[in-house]
């Protein structure tokens, strides 16, 4: 078993039409033993920005305080909110800081820019290779099944609502064949003025 | 299997031979990465100075990174001493280098070059971070193949265009039988005069042919 | 912040509250315990995304030709179907990686920004040998553990160069190179087709042959063709400039109505906007 499988997640996000979505499975685990069912992998680190941290849980509480506390101190420097460009960029030093002693992350970045409104998502390995998409990005343990929906169920120019059942369902189908996460799921669906977020109905084994 | 990732080595035929002006170093010209030649034409024989040429043998990087490190100190050296310096200075410049980092690096140098002081000369540096002077030396994995050809053929009254014909002769039949070596000879002649290169094909050399 | 930091030394890192966690210069190895320790419990080591690729260059007749095709691989995933392999040193030179992506990525933007600010120091353009020197010295200082494997082409005043560097630190200055896991095909590609002094038209459609090679014949690439032409006269970045497979156009929708999804609770929240005027001033360079 990989260390990035230990504790079990699984995290997509999506672009659509002047809008972006990020969803995530709940469950926490030690291996086959569930621990919780409300476990936070996705994160909010400024207003419509948000990080999703699949992995090792201690690493994902770790890095998600790191970079806020990076963030915030930033922002405060500079007086100005981050593009989440910028901000993936920042999440990219971190781990590359740690090429040879990695953090066990694989995170997941969306948001829209606060500027120019653009939908903005974003990967990257766990050593901070960061890979910009215009279509979606998956990351987790059951990242062949959430590849396998996104490519056939997204398509350009979603509407937020279009949007959220496509993220959901993708989310939902891969996760049923996935031992390690599910649990429940939440979404994630940012427009302009509006952050909308849906705890979904899941199955529970 | 090919990996394009196993860092080059110069698995390699070089020598150099001392005559009475000066001196010869030949070299094959492949750099094998893995089962692959990563460079069928590299230029092995690297010069140090105006008048001092080493040839490389061992991992690529390695020995590169030697070469540098041994020209930029020889550059301060001369600078220092306000003359050109001296074939044994750079020989020991690369055995103390060679020796410090024995456990790190993959290096097999051959030293040679001309100066006022003692005219043509050759040193050795293997693996080890030894450094010894010998009229002639031969080094890379070629090498094991003619030992026993050069021994027989080595005369220390040669002239240049003896001598020529005897590092030809003598790296050809190493790239013929080690399948690391191979492609092009190359050779230098350092004299007081000055250096001249000379490539040699297969075309240009009947041992060579069917390469 | 920085006349802070140079004061200290690493030892009385523990002693400043307020920078603890800020970036500090260099690697951290404060991970590597732990992590060696999880792996000798018998857990696997990640791995990270590798560019299994082929990259190719040729010099031409005034100038270079880079050649990148398009995939990355996380094991047998496809983890990027059109990622950018030919990445940007300065405005004379750009450079093809193969090898962990992070690496290349890192390795070229840090040589991006130390070439910068050496031909302002010098108020030259920089020149190709230099920034080898300075790709090949970093690399061997890490004894290749950066798994950074390029082609550099570029054009300076002293003409077109084009060379291959090995993530040991190795260089070769070549007319024509290939690296990556295709670079068996494309090379041979190069082999049977290279001429000197080839006419850019010429060079270009060989690179994309030996792209392509790469493509059809290696498994770890895949998709587009980019290609980066590199004369005295400027830089031609196409991208792509083909596409040697396309997916083909859906038929059908899959498309779910709405309220197929079971929701058990709904949170909308607005986002509240100041409005912040943004004015750029353009720092004074020379």
């Amino acid at each position: 078993m990989s260390i990035l499988e230990y504790n079990g997640s699984a995290i997509i996000a999506m672009i659509g039409k002047h809008c972006v979505a990020i969803a995530s499975d709940k469950r926490l685990g030690i291996q086959a033993q569930t621990i919780s069912t409300d476990f936070r992998k996705v994160f909010e680190v400024n207003s419509g920005l948000f990080l999703g941290l699949p992995g090792l849980a201690t690493d994902v509480s770790t890095v998600e305080r790191t970079l806020q506390y990076r963030l915030n101190l930033l922002q405060l420097r500079e007086s100005r909110l981050l593009t989440p460009r910028s901000f993936m960029y920042m999440v990219s030093s971190l781990l590359y800081e740690r090429r040879f002693g990695p953090y066990f992350v694989e995170p997941v970045i969306a948001g829209l820019d606060q500027e120019s409104y653009q939908p903005f998502i974003a990967t990257m390995d766990l050593i901070g290779c960061p890979m910009e998409k215009n279509d979606f990005v998956v990351s987790g343990t059951c990242s062949e099944q959430m590849y396998g929906m996104c490519e056939s169920l997204w398509k350009p120019n979603l509407e937020p609502l279009e949007l959220f059942e496509i993220i959901s369902q993708a989310l939902l189908n891969s996760v049923d064949r996935d031992a390690l996460s599910g649990w429940g799921g939440i979404v994630h669906v940012v427009e302009k003025d509006r952050v909308t977020t849906k705890h979904l109905r899941a199955r529970m084994d | 299997m090919f990996n394009y990732e196993s860092p080059p080595h110069s698995h390699t035929s070089i020598m150099a031979v001392q005559y009475d002006k000066g001196v010869l170093v030949g070299a094959d010209s492949r750099t094998s990465s893995g089962i692959y030649v990563a460079n069928r034409v590299s230029d092995k024989l690297t010069q140090i100075s105006d008048r001092i040429f080493c040839c490389r043998s061992g991992s690529a990087a390695h020995t590169q990174a030697i070469a540098d490190f041994v020209k930029y100190g020889l550059e301060m050296h001369s600078t220092e001493m306000g003359k050109p310096p001296l074939v044994h200075t750079a020989a020991h410049l690369f055995r103390s280098t060679c020796y410090e980092y024995r456990d790190q690096f993959t290096a097999g140098i051959i030293c040679a070059g001309w100066d006022e002081l003692r005219g043509g000369q050759v040193y050795s540096i293997p693996l080890g971070g030894m450094c010894v002077r010998q009229p002639l030396t031969i080094g890379g994995s070629g090498s094991t193949y003619i030992y026993g050809f050069c021994d027989a053929n080595y005369r220390e009254d040669f002239t240049r265009s003896e001598c020529m014909e005897f590092v030809q002769r003598a790296l050809a039949l190493a790239i013929r039988r080690d399948g690391s070596s191979g492609g092009v000879i190359r050779i230098v002649s350092i004299e007081e005069g000055g250096i001249e290169r000379f490539l040699f094909t297969s075309e240009d050399c009947a041992l060579l042919q069917n390469f | 912040m920085l006349a802070i930091r140079e004061q200290q030394s690493s030892s009385d890192r523990a002693q400043q509250p307020i920078s603890v966690d800020l970036p500090y210069p260099g690697f951290q190895f404060d991970l590597c315990l732990r992590n060696q320790y999880l792996i000798s419990k018998g857990f696997k080591a990640p791995i990270a995304v590798k560019t299994g690729t082929t990259i190719a260059g040729i010099v031409f007749d005034g100038g270079v030709v880079l050649g990148a095709d398009t995939r990355a691989t996380e094991g047998e995933v496809v983890a990027d179907k059109n990622c950018e392999k030919i990445h940007y040193l300065a405005d004379n030179m750009y450079c093809c990686g193969a090898g962990t992506a992070a690496d290349t990525e890192k390795t070229t933007d840090l040589i991006s920004s130390k070439i910068r600010l050496h031909s302002l120091n010098t108020g030259r353009q920089a020149r190709v040998q230099t920034a080898l020197r300075m790709l090949k010295q970093m690399l061997s200082r890490y004894g290749g553990y950066i798994g950074a494997y390029l082609v550099l082409g570029g054009v300076d005043c002293t003409g077109a160069h084009l060379y291959t560097v090995h993530a040991a630190g190795s260089t070769d200055k070549l007319p024509y190179v290939s690296m990556g896991s295709g670079s068996l095909a494309a090379m041979a590609t190069f082999e049977t087709q290279y001429k000197p002094g080839m006419s850019m038209e010429a060079a270009k459609e060989l690179v994309s042959e030996a792209i392509q090679a790469g493509i059809f014949n290696d498994l770890g690439s895949g998709s587009n063709v980019d290609l980066c032409v590199i004369t005295s006269r400027g830089v031609d970045y196409i991208r792509p400039y083909k596409e040697a497979c396309s997916k083909g156009v859906r038929q059908g929708d899959y498309s779910y109505k709405q309220g197929t999804t079971a929701v058990l609770e709904t949170k909308v929240r607005e986002i509240k906007f100041d409005v912040v005027s943004v004015t750029e001033h353009k720092m004074e360079v020379d």
